[in-house]
């Protein structure tokens, strides 16, 4: 018996389904735009499970990106819920961290391996 | 208005009640500790009948199992339907978060008026989901996120019968934050088409609109406890061309992130009033469930 998966009334359907990858194509290529402007620099450390300085800034409305040392012996997750970032940093080891354009304001990061371990971005 | 409404509106009065006593007791209870207090991903908090606009972080990927159950039609019998979607989720980028999973279904039925009796578990297709943030958090105090999700079942999510189905859920999340890292209000507006070729070899196609409202209040760190409000019409037609029945389903969400890499968001919600044409029940167990629960674990790795 032969079996019409794609009859006239399912078009609809299928045809979103492109649409959506369509779509979703066009906003992975918005977000690699975005971050292909210049981004600004700020470097921070961390040292006996502590964010040194624990408070950094950057300047509004330009990508961002972040080097984070890790002086410690144990490996690090930086990560952040409102920046939508994280990467893990081996011990003694450095990584850099890209975040998208910002509005001013406050955002916090931590170290998902030792949650105690808090600082804050400040966009200005 | 009716003696149902009145009802359903003394039970939706209630329930804030409820919640707002426990917000306003757990405020006080833990407001000496506000530090104790961090960011969390509104995405699950909503207990995922609503689901919030946070799309992960960059290079995340998990595992969840999600499971949706169904139980109670009218007219007697035993009814109870489950579907696990064994789920892959990654988001590749800041802005864009994708799922990915084939479903498995299990029917429980036996005596319903309109239904077969069925006793079975079956793999019953695959879903998608891709999720885009339209709106940042900051500066807009409301995040939104649209979320498009093409389906395809091989067994009817009702009856667990042989079909061939493909439906298309799209979804606006939107979620705000009303008091910083512990009161949350989430809103989703849902459009989902489907088609479906039954027995008789013809397609037949639906519709389901629905918007829905939740409040989440983290009660202590990593626990958030909340309700859930949905309103949900069901058409014959992919564009509303029929109006079948529609419904109201509230209950109780509850969330707890278990460690860094772990959650569970859980959710349980009934009929508390609904419409059927023709029909003088006050609910609409032809296009919904007199309860539906989903109960959902995320392993990040």
């Amino acid at each position: 018996m032969q079996v019409n998966l794609f009859p006239r009334s399912a078009v609809l359907p299928v045809r979103a389904f492109f649409a959506i990858t369509l779509l979703a194509a066009a906003v992975l290529f918005a977000s690699e735009h975005t971050n292909a402007q210049q981004s600004a620099s700020v470097a921070i450390s961390v040292k006996d499970h502590r964010f040194q300085p624990g408070r950094i800034s950057a300047p509004a409305n330009r990508p961002i990106s972040i080097r984070v040392k890790n002086l410690d012996s144990a490996p690090m997750e930086f990560e952040s819920v409102s920046l939508r970032v994280e990467k893990v940093i081996a011990p003694g080891s450095e990584g850099v961290v890209n975040v998208r354009a910002l509005a001013p304001g406050r955002y916090e990061f931590f170290d998902d391996f030792h949650r105690e371990t808090r600082g804050v971005l400040v966009v200005e | 208005m009716s003696i149902h409404s009145s009802s359903a509106a003394a039970r939706l009065f209630a329930v804030l009640a409820v919640t707002a006593a426990t917000i306003f007791v757990s405020t006080f209870a833990r407001a000496q500790d506000a530090s104790a207090f961090h960011e969390v991903e509104t995405k699950y908090i909503f207990g995922n009948f609503t689901v919030g606009s946070s799309t992960g972080v960059e290079g995340e990927k998990a595992f969840e199992p999600e499971t949706e159950a169904n139980f109670g039609k009218g007219g007697g019998g035993r009814y109870g339907v489950s579907q696990t979607t064994i789920e892959y989720e990654f988001t590749p980028t800041q802005y864009m978060q994708i799922v990915l999973g084939p479903t498995v279904s299990y029917y429980n039925i036996h005596g319903v008026p309109g239904l077969d009796d069925r006793n079975m578990g079956a793999i019953n297709g695959f879903e998608a989901e891709f999720r885009s943030v339209l709106i940042d958090r900051n500066p807009s105090p409301i995040a939104v996120t649209l979320s498009l999700e093409p389906e395809f079942h091989s067994r009817d999510e009702t009856s667990g019968a042989k079909v061939v189905n493909y439906g298309l859920e799209a979804k606006l999340e939107a979620d705000a934050e009303l008091i910083k890292n512990r009161l949350f209000w989430g809103f989703n507006l849902l459009y989902e088409p489907e088609t479906t070729r039954a027995d008789l070899g013809h397609w037949e196609n639906e519709s389901t609109f629905g918007i829905s409202s939740a409040l989440a209040y983290q009660i202590v760190p990593n626990v958030v406890i909340g309700a859930d409000l949905w309103y949900l019409r069901h058409y014959d037609g992919a564009a509303f061309n029929s109006f079948t029945g529609d419904t109201v389903y509230l209950g109780p969400t509850f969330y707890w992130k278990i460690a860094p890499k772990v959650l569970m968001s859980a959710a349980w919600e009934m009929q508390i009033t609904g419409h059927e044409p023709g029909v003088s029940a006050r609910l609409d167990f032809t296009d919904f469930s007199r309860q539906r629960a989903r109960l959902l674990l995320e392993f990040e790795f």
